[in-house]
């Protein structure tokens, strides 16, 4: 098992390197810089921001600086567009912004999709089962830049109970509509893989053989049925937290969050090089480390894995 | 599912949509006087979102206009916008004495101006920053509008001056480009019997000489590029130069060459190099306001972090939180602060305009930033009392690549622009005023602005026929254009706001009255800007502007020298109709020449101009002192709130000036 893990870890700086290069040469394949704007700048001021960034320098060099500064100092250097600030400086910020919405989210989407999850399963073909999965089918259905804005015409402009957007620390009300907004979708999806799991295995002989031995129900349900029928759940939870952790563009879009997600895409759109490298480097890091820790947690779940 | 549980929950879901409607219903179709219930902040706050979050701090360095408006706040110049005109006013100088041709200018100093750690401004700190805003170093977006400053494009390109090492003579700009304008007052020899400033009773001795002085009194000397290979090029092009460079030792142009000079400790004199009569009013502008040289030399780039920062405004920082919040507080060191009223002022930057509709309805906004209300919202709020209608100093237009057929024919340009409504269009729009020139109409009093050609789509197809693609009418009364290249034009504009129904209703417009489907083809911002500048596109494309001082100047420079009008449209009699307009010391003269030029070059249409734009924002009615004037730039000293109901604003406030 130890091994596995140290293997698995050792794959990740390459994967890493990797993942920077392609985005590194995408960034520069991309057309339009950092500095363009609707006003035109004269070539002689080009020349002197192309200068000052270091952007004037051949391909190579460029690509050694940024590959040297990541792995040599573990730092993404200064951002473009925003003088001054550091890349590091923007992550150590923004993550616990997108953290914080992502692991609530998460936790609801966790506890609300496990229990309608299995509710629906334990009480198939009844009226709780099709209401809650035609209601997660919706939830799946409708995507969260219209789920959002729906939700903020109800709570804040007509009945005016929850602040509309901004972040304004943990805990507030200013939380409730984006963490509904983001769980909404996850809350189907667990709901419904955790039926499925669930019908599974519960049709399954090592279940027969657990009533026959005269369990109560509800020892069947939670010791055996349940930690069966949540292994689709675990495999699809790991990236989705990935994901949760390392922000949703579009909710910290109509939100107006200081999230990671936020400045993901404005670096993108503003062709911000160090802090798109810093990002997508940091949400790989994550996706991977959230992989391994799933596969870990099959181990321990499915007698039947094995890593040797 | 059996079907009745199936009707069961359709009917649900049905009732749960129709319930959502009526709800989006009541929010839209409310009558009140105000968008939200106007509530005013318990303290004295103003919240305000001015866009994005800002690219930097640093007066110096940014060109956009949401920062601009922070700059305002934090920083100040040597004077500032006047809140309703733009006009400029007294700020860190007192009064001024321009020279007889607005080429030179002497600033007289308030003697009580204070950084926020309470260090005292002086002339020396406008030298300073000045310096460090045209350094190549700096690396400043605004340099553009600093080249007025004599020797200010030398400096920032790293020019060299040619010396005569045996005489100590420096070769005269003049000798080698016959071009160039008669010098100003201010290159010329002092003269007293000449005096180049008007007598001022009140001040004897107001602009007093100095070694400096002297040294800007003379002709402009020529300068080099700076490189080897580029001064190489340009002497290659002129053997004249070549022969006249040789021998001769290159002196690199420095700091103390440039325009700006510290007279005493509270007089700071700028020298231009031609005649600058708009030059004053560029002086509010963000590029030229201080920077305290202490913190910038010690920090470096991160000087306008929060625990360095020192600024000069009315306002200083007291949090920064990015993409989340900047708090400003009112500045006790600020000479002026009792006039001050806000205690603090929050900047939310946030992109998205539908949030900052939401959170304006709710009450977290007392005002948001100009062309923030979303096309779709303008029916129900243009009627409401608390949204802001007036004339914006900036332009819509369409530009056109002049370089490539068919487009490099004028009368296929004219073609294009005759054939678009723009009345239609601007009722279409609802907000903008429609628009035949290229400067903004109703914004510069007493500019005989020219009118171009009204909407005529017959002359078009005659001039497209001239062209060589005649125009026929179909039997239904439609027209088509066979011979027009199609594939050699497109429409491109980027993915935003209202540009796509913009070039849809442009498409429309020529397919109607030409008979011409040019292809749309949209595409992301930076891709897009990219296209355009280098002029890698074909045909047409999307163009904005807005006035970076108040003077016709600031959009006719566009074509100048050193603009970028991405039409590549270039005209040397046009060029010097500008440069004569801008000698004529007489401004009704002067106007009258920048109208001629404008009438020019509309004839030339390398444009097609649309619309003047509107300022398009809403404002709580307790939010005073705030004006919607034609810059967007707001003096935030003068803003307050106004918690008497009965003096609260009802519709635009009035820009005329008190």
């Amino acid at each position: 098992m130890l091994r596995f893990i140290l293997r698995r870890l050792l794959i990740t700086i390459p994967t890493i390197l990797v993942v920077i290069t392609i985005t590194w040469g995408l960034i520069k394949l991309a057309p339009g810089n950092f500095y363009s704007g609707e006003k035109p700048l004269s070539p002689a001021v080009e020349q002197s921001i192309r200068e000052k960034y270091g952007l004037d320098k051949p391909w190579y060099q460029q690509y050694a600086r940024t590959m040297w500064t990541i792995i040599g100092h573990l730092d993404f250097g200064t951002s473009l567009r925003y003088e001054g600030q550091s890349v590091n400086s923007i992550i150590r910020r923004s993550l616990p912004v997108s953290a914080t919405i992502g692991i609530l989210a998460y936790l609801l989407a966790l506890v609300v999709g496990i229990t309608v999850g299995s509710i629906a399963a334990l009480k198939q073909n009844s009226m709780w089962d099709y209401g809650s999965m035609a209601i997660a089918m919706l939830g799946i259905s409708i995507p969260n830049f219209v789920l959002g804005p729906i939700l903020v015409l109800i709570f804040s402009l007509t009945l005016y109970w929850v602040p509309p957007s901004r972040w304004n620390g943990f805990p507030s009300r200013n939380l409730i509509l984006p963490v509904l907004t983001l769980s909404v979708v996850y809350i189907s999806y667990i709901a419904r893989l955790t039926r499925a799991g669930m019908l599974e295995v519960l049709g399954s002989d090592y279940i027969r053989t657990a009533r026959a031995k005269g369990l109560s129900e509800k020892d069947v349900v939670i010791r055996h049925a349940l930690r069966g029928g949540l292994m689709p759940v675990i495999s699809y939870t790991g990236p989705a937290l990935a994901f949760l952790l390392t922000g949703t563009v579009v909710v910290e879009r109509i939100f107006a969050l200081p999230g990671l997600g936020n400045y993901f895409i404005q670096a993108s759109l503003n062709r911000d090089e160090p802090l798109i490298i810093g990002i997508v480097a940091f949400i790989a890091i994550t996706l991977l480390l959230m992989n391994l820790l799933v596969d870990i947690a099959y181990a321990f779940l499915d007698p039947r894995v094995r890593y040797n | 599912m059996s079907s009745g549980k199936c009707r069961q929950i359709v009917g649900l879901i049905l009732l749960a949509s129709l319930a959502c409607t009526a709800l989006s219903c009541s929010v839209v179709s409310s009558n009140e006087l105000y968008f939200g219930n106007p509530v005013p902040p318990k303290r004295n706050i103003l919240r305000y979102v001015s866009g994005d979050e800002p690219a930097s701090l640093d007066p110096a360095i940014s060109d956009g206009q949401p920062e601009a408006r922070l700059y305002m706040a934090l920083y100040e110049g040597l004077v500032e916008y006047d809140p309703k005109t733009l006009a400029p006013r007294p700020a860190l100088a007192e009064r001024w004495h321009i020279n007889n041709d607005s080429s030179e200018f002497t600033f007289h100093l308030r003697h009580n101006g204070r950084w926020s750690n309470g260090d005292p401004i002086d002339a020396n700190d406008f030298v300073y920053s000045f310096r460090r805003a045209l350094a190549k170093e700096t690396a400043s977006r605004n340099v553009s509008l600093t080249l007025y400053l004599k020797y200010a494009q030398a400096y920032n390109e790293q020019h060299v001056f040619v010396r005569d090492p045996k005489t100590g003579q420096f070769l005269l700009a003049k000798d080698f480009d016959e071009s160039l304008p008669a010098e100003p007052l201010s290159a010329r020899p002092l003269d007293a019997a000449h005096p180049e400033y008007l007598p001022d009773p009140d001040e004897p001795n107001p602009h007093p000489d100095t070694a400096f002085h002297q040294k800007m009194h003379t002709p402009l000397r020529l300068t080099l590029p700076g490189t080897e290979k580029a001064r190489t090029k340009r002497l290659d092009a002129n053997p004249k130069l070549k022969a006249a460079v040789a021998g001769k030792e290159l002196v690199p142009v420095t700091a103390e060459d440039l325009g700006v000079e510290a007279v005493d400790n509270y007089t700071v004199r700028i020298t231009l190099h031609q005649s600058g009569p708009f030059f004053l009013g560029l002086l509010a502008h963000q590029v030229f306001r201080l920077v305290p040289r202490k913190v910038v030399e010690k920090y470096g780039a991160t000087w306008t972090q929060p625990e360095h920062i020192v600024t000069c405004g009315p306002f200083k920082l007291k949090t920064w939180i990015p993409y989340d919040k900047l708090v400003l507080e009112r500045d006790p060191m600020y000479w002026d602060a009792a006039t001050v009223k806000l205690d603090e002022l929050y900047f939310y930057p946030i992109i998205d305009q539908h949030t900052v509709m939401n959170m304006y309805k709710v009450g977290e906004l007392d005002a948001v930033y100009n062309h923030a209300v979303p096309n779709p919202w303008l029916h129900v709020l243009q009627d409401k009392k608390d949204y802001m209608d007036a004339v914006e100093a900036a332009i819509d237009y369409l530009v056109m690549n002049t370089t490539r057929p068919p487009l490099n024919d004028v009368r296929v340009r004219k073609a294009f622009n005759l054939s678009i409504d723009k009345q239609a269009y601007a009722a279409w729009r609802r907000i903008v005023k429609p628009l035949t020139a290229f400067t903004p109409e109703g914004i510069f009093a007493g500019y005989p602005q020219p009118k171009g050609p009204a909407f005529d789509p017959a002359a078009a197809r005659r001039l497209l026929g001239d062209a060589g693609y005649p125009v026929n009418q179909n039997a239904d009364g439609s027209f088509s254009c066979p011979k027009f290249p199609v594939g050699e034009v497109e429409f491109i504009y980027n993915t935003q706001g209202a540009n796509r129904s913009v070039s849809e209703w442009m498409q429309a417009q020529w397919k109607q009255n030409l008979g011409i489907t040019v292809p749309l083809r949209t595409m992301e911002w930076k891709t897009y800007l990219d296209q355009r500048s280098n002029l890698d596109y074909k045909g047409f494309s999307r163009g904005a502007w807005g006035a970076d001082y108040m003077d016709p100047f600031t959009f006719l420079s566009l074509f100048y020298i050193g603009g970028r009008s991405d039409t590549g449209w270039v005209d040397q009699k046009y060029i010097a109709m500008l440069d004569e307009a801008n000698r004529t010391l007489d401004q009704k003269k002067r106007y009258e020449l920048l109208a001629k030029a404008e009438a020019y070059m509309l004839d030339q249409q390398p444009i097609i101009p649309l619309d003047t734009a509107s300022v398009n924002w809403l404002k709580k009615p307790y939010v005073k002192g705030m004006y919607p004037n034609a810059a967007s730039l707001y003096a935030w000293k003068y803003v307050y709130i106004e918690r008497d109901q009965s003096k609260w604003d009802f519709g635009t406030p009035s820009l005329a000036a008190d």
